[in-house]
């Protein structure tokens, strides 16, 4: 046994040995959902399935793994105690450095046979006297320095941070990251590159002071300390630093105290007319409403108390606002009250008002308004703006919607994480245990749809089929229909009816295996089980089987529908608007009537009418796919036979082709070429690609558990992602 | 001879409430799975986290273990069958579950993970949630008993237990000692779904063995605490007192294991307002309705 743990075979250890045989805890590669999909039931195999690496003591891969999730499945190993084995089902290759114990086939059978055959290995070779050390090149880490106050600064070695003097603390990282952008503390990395340049502070500055103008260094901590050259605080000791651009005005090109805007704030570029809290780098469309984005001039929130002098200067000409609440500054109001987020006095705002001269739009309003009310509320507590207090220490750090300063941590969620689909990572920056930045990749998105320029129809349809291990049957019908299309082929209704029906009984196999992972993430036992044996058995039902299946799914629904707790649970996470681009449960849950089945003569011979919720929230895609379970089920009865879509005889036919299958996550499009019988052009569009966009907004400040809810609401399938 | 013999209790007890687990938990009912399970994680290895926390990682578990250990020391088996009957044994009880929590945020901490520190300060904020609906609903039941020895507790139901007396306290009570034990739907600092563990993301081995092992006394010092105040501890007919404990406590263990089966995990924030505003209330009428009882009706 090749993770075999050091030690001779001997008397206890024999003993124990036997009892690590007959207690497998099974850690599945890239995920339990694959699992399903593929109809291994780990549970029927006497497995216990494990929420990390640390607990498994088999890593079972269900086929070969993409490539990028190959380094992830070697750090996976390395995690988990020995003795360990690997477990290799199907065929393909395992990721460099790792060495499967069993090989077996992907089936249920195969697994079986695989696991008898590993419990004597481990029985027999749980210790060995010799062991290797497991290395791999995915292994090696770095050591790096960084400011726990400033995350943006990043050394190789120890020392203190520049803007703050504070000691630089190690912190491990992947060797293979690239982390070249952070590779000296002088650049700003807060400021990404391809931000603007426009989108900085556009102050006129002639109005600024000349004691400003000249000042070049100041100190972080004493903000009237400055000094023409760099050097040392006379106060506080620290290191001055440097203050550019401030005393050359004639280019508004400038960059003064930017140093001091977190990344989120610098980045922040374009907003939504509608919905201020979305900024984005980029122009474009509002996630929520879909209006464009307008660039936002002026300068985006600043929390840099070093401007607050610089405005005190400014003369007052109107007041726009009267009111703001002193924890969400972008509530503002011309009477007195409460705030609509947190109930709050609103607080007067006195003064503050359009700098003249200065071309605000109203985001940048509120930024001053929560700039001033920061620091009236210090004042207020009596602490002089010179103390050295905690707002000053974290000045320039981001700040949380509820005012508390926490430090932030960094953690990756995913690929292989319990509560997600498998292969979907997830980088979360948690402010305490709220989200206050998250972003998403995949790691096993789609490589390309032709594998080698020119491909026979049949092939295409497999390989399409095969890349989409979530939902097979909805992509090879989609193959079909655009090879069809493309080869001006009629397809009889009967035939179409019966293929409609294998797409249907995917999409009730797809809902339930949401479910399922739904009771994983929420720890709701009994719906996992119930919805994981369903998905099981339905996945290749037929039709006597599936009708047979009715009462028990219609039972599953009622208890879910009257489950209070889960409703409480998921009400109000991950609101969506009906204005967002969506498609599929997750567009009709926001009262979107947009289905690709409506349009579809099958369908349509069969009554389909499309079901719409509404809400948008969790609760409500939830209720969403309990009604299309139902619909699915309908459909199917009305349906005479059932058949999955086969390629028909395209012969040497040419041209041009597309179609849309309304899949278990929404609509998919698909635009083909074919030349002479073989598919010379491709191209693909997934509704994973649209919700993948959402995860940012529904995530925002979002307790983990709520953000972790609200991305699994989507039902995203990171396989349908296009690198 | 006392102690030997309730140490063995607990060895046992733990035993039997790991296999309801497993058998919640996984689906199997295996009366030797969890002793399969024990073997095998003493032959694993338990890693030591790359830039732990050494003392709090190491002192974590055992110190959970210690907390529950200490707990059992003043429940009574049968009359006499008690390590300690202290004066204040129902306030004791409260002093020794204290030390979870500080057991679970070093074991949280230790490991220098962020799926283990969430976990931990997590439960910091669900010892707020139940503190005080396992201290209020026990007010109550000191109040019947006119004393805050175990035995007497259990003495003062021998008319009527206090399931009956005081059905809104042992409600209050059970859903209180499930937060405690952090089990489903409370089981926050674990979470499987949303911390892959939390605090026992990074134990292994042998380490990992006496976590759960501890977390096992835990429930079944909960589920006796719960038989001691309202299921009259070891008083029932024909059978002989430590059976009908036994039975008891192994019941109320099974309630509280596969009770967290049919529904999801609470949210935090939700269980604290919960806990707050409808618990505290609750309980405070508890200890009206049981003060105006124990004035009126003399049983």
């Amino acid at each position: 046994m090749i993770g075999a743990r050091q030690g001779a075979l001997s008397g206890f250890r024999r003993l124990i040995a036997g009892a690590m045989a007959r207690d497998l805890c099974v850690f599945a590669l890239p995920g339990i959902d694959v699992a399903r999909a593929r109809g291994i039931d780990l549970r029927a195999a006497n497995l216990r399935l494990t929420i990390t690496p640390r607990h498994a003591s088999v890593l079972l891969f269900l086929g070969s793994l993409p490539k990028r999730l190959e380094d992830a499945a070697v750090v996976a190993y390395a995690q988990m105690p020995r003795p360990r084995a690997i477990v290799f089902l199907g065929a393909g290759d395992l990721p460099d450095g790792l060495h499967a114990d069993v090989i077996g086939e992907l089936s249920q059978a195969g697994l079986i046979n695989a696991l008898d055959e590993l419990t004597k290995i481990i029985s027999e070779g749980a210790f060995a006297a010799q062991v290797q050390e497991f290395d791999a090149p995915a292994l090696q880490t770095r050591i790096e320095y960084t400011c726990p106050m400033h995350p943006e600064v990043v050394s190789d070695h120890e020392g203190n941070c520049p803007k703050c003097g504070m000691n630089l603390v190690p912190r491990e990282i992947s060797a293979g990251t690239a982390h070249a952008a952070h590779a000296t503390p002088e650049q700003e990395p807060a400021m990404p590159p391809k931000s603007p340049p426009q989108a900085t502070a556009n102050h006129d500055h002639s109005k600024h002071t000349s004691a400003e103008a000249t000042a070049k260094y100041t100190c972080p901590m004493h903000p009237e300390v400055v000094s023409d050259e760099p050097g040392s605080c006379p106060k506080c000791g620290m290191f001055l630093e440097e203050v550019k651009g401030e005393a050359d005005h004639e280019g508004h090109d400038h960059h003064h105290d930017h140093s001091k805007h977190t990344s989120a704030e610098a980045a922040a570029k374009y907003t939504c007319p509608m919905h201020p809290e979305v900024v984005s780098d980029e122009p474009g469309s509002c996630p929520k409403c879909g209006m464009f984005l307008e660039e936002v001039k002026g300068e985006a929130e600043h929390e840099g108390h070093e401007h607050h002098h610089d405005h005190s200067k400014h003369a007052s000409a109107e007041t726009a606002a009267k009111y703001t609440c002193p924890m969400h500054p972008e509530v503002v109001s011309d009477e007195p009250g409460s705030c609509p987020k947190c109930g709050m006095f609103l607080e007067e705002v006195k003064g503050e008002a359009k700098h003249e001269g200065h071309d605000h739009s109203g985001n940048d309003h509120s930024a001053h308004q929560g700039h001033d009310a920061h620091a009236s509320g210090a004042s207020a507590d009596g602490i002089e703006p010179q103390f050295m207090s905690m707002i000053e220490l974290t000045e320039g750090q981001p700040v949380s919607p509820d005012g508390l300063i926490m430090e932030w941590i960094d953690v990756p969620f995913g690929p292989f994480f319990p509560g997600l689909p498998g292969g979907l990572g997830l980088d979360m920056s948690l402010d305490g245990d709220s989200v206050a930045k998250v972003s998403a990749h995949s790691l096993v998105s789609a490589g390309e749809l032709l594998a080698e320029g020119a491909t026979p129809p049949e092939k295409f349809v497999e390989r399409l089929a095969a890349m989409s291990p979530l939902s097979p049957v909805s992509y090879r019908q989609l193959a079909c229909l655009a090879l069809e299309s493309a080869a001006k082929q009629e397809v009889a209704s009967s035939d179409a009816t019966a293929r409609a029906a294998a797409v249907e009984r995917e999409r009730i196999a797809s809902h339930l295996g949401w479910l399922a992972n739904l009771g994983a993430q929420t720890g709701f036992a009994m719906l996992e089980r119930r919805a994981t044996n369903l998905e099981l058995t339905i996945r290749d039902a037929n039709m006597d089987h599936i009708a047979a299946l009715d009462p028990e799914i219609a039972s599953l629904l009622a208890r879910l529908r009257k489950s209070h707790m889960l409703r409480d649970k998921l009400s109000g996470t991950g609101h969506i608007d009906h204005c967002s681009a969506t498609s599929g449960p997750v567009a009709r849950a926001s009262g979107k009537d947009d289905d690709a089945r409506s349009d579809d003569a099958t369908y349509i011979g069969l009554g389909f009418a499309t079901v719409t919720g509404s809400g948008g929230d969790a609760a409500a895609r939830l209720e969403q796919r309990l009604a299309e379970i139902e619909q699915s089920c309908e459909l199917i009865a009305k349906a005479e036979h059932l058949s999955l879509p086969e390629p028909a005889k395209i012969g040497a036919a040419s041209g041009e082709g597309e179609a849309v299958v309304e899949t278990p996550r929404g609509a998919a499009r698909l635009t083909l070429t074919l030349t002479d019988g073989m598919v010379t052009a491709a191209d693909i569009g997934t509704p994973t690609a649209a919700h993948f966009t959402l995860i940012e907004a529904i995530t925002q400040h979002a307790e983990i558990a709520d953000a972790l809810i609200a991305v699994g609401s989507l039902d995203l399938s990171p396989w349908e992602m296009r690198p | 001879m006392t102690i030997a013999i309730v140490l063995l209790a607990v060895v046992v007890g733990a035993y039997l409430v790991a296999v309801l687990e497993r058998w919640s938990v996984h689906g199997q009912f295996s009366l030797s799975g969890p002793a399969v399970s024990a073997l095998a994680l003493l032959g694993r290895e338990s890693l030591l986290a790359r830039t732990p926390d050494r003392l709090f990682f190491e002192a974590g578990p055992i110190l959970l273990l210690v907390a529950g250990l200490l707990g059992a020391a003043v429940i009574p088996l049968a009359p006499g069958l008690i390590i300690t009957d202290l004066a204040t044994g129902a306030l004791f009880l409260n002093a020794a579950l204290a030390y979870v929590l500080v057991a679970l945020i070093m074991a949280g901490w230790g490991p220098n993970g962020a799926y283990g520190l969430i976990g931990g300060w997590r439960f910091l904020g669900q010892f707020i949630a139940y503190a005080m609906l396992i201290v209020m609903p026990i007010t109550a039941v000191a109040m019947r008993a006119e004393s805050l020895m175990n035995t007497q507790i259990v003495l003062s139901q021998t008319q009527l237990w206090n399931i009956a007396y005081q059905p809104l306290g042992f409600v209050l009570f059970v859903v209180a000692a499930m937060g405690l034990a952090w089990l489903p739907p409370l089981d926050l600092p674990s979470a499987p779904g949303d911390l892959a563990g939390g605090v026992e993301a990074e134990y292994t081995g042998v380490r990992l063995g006496i976590l759960r092992l501890a977390r096992m006394v835990i429930i079944l010092v909960m589920a006796s605490a719960t038989v001691t105040f309202y299921l009259g501890g070891w008083l029932g007919p024909v059978l002989p007192a430590w059976a009908w404990s036994a039975i008891k406590t192994l019941i109320v263990a099974a309630l509280m294991l596969f009770g967290g089966r049919y529904v999801p995990r609470v949210r935090e924030a939700r269980y604290l307002a919960i806990s707050w505003k409808l618990g505290i209330s609750l309980s405070l009428a508890n200890i009206l309705l049981v003060g105006v009882i124990a004035l009126v009706v003399p049983i």
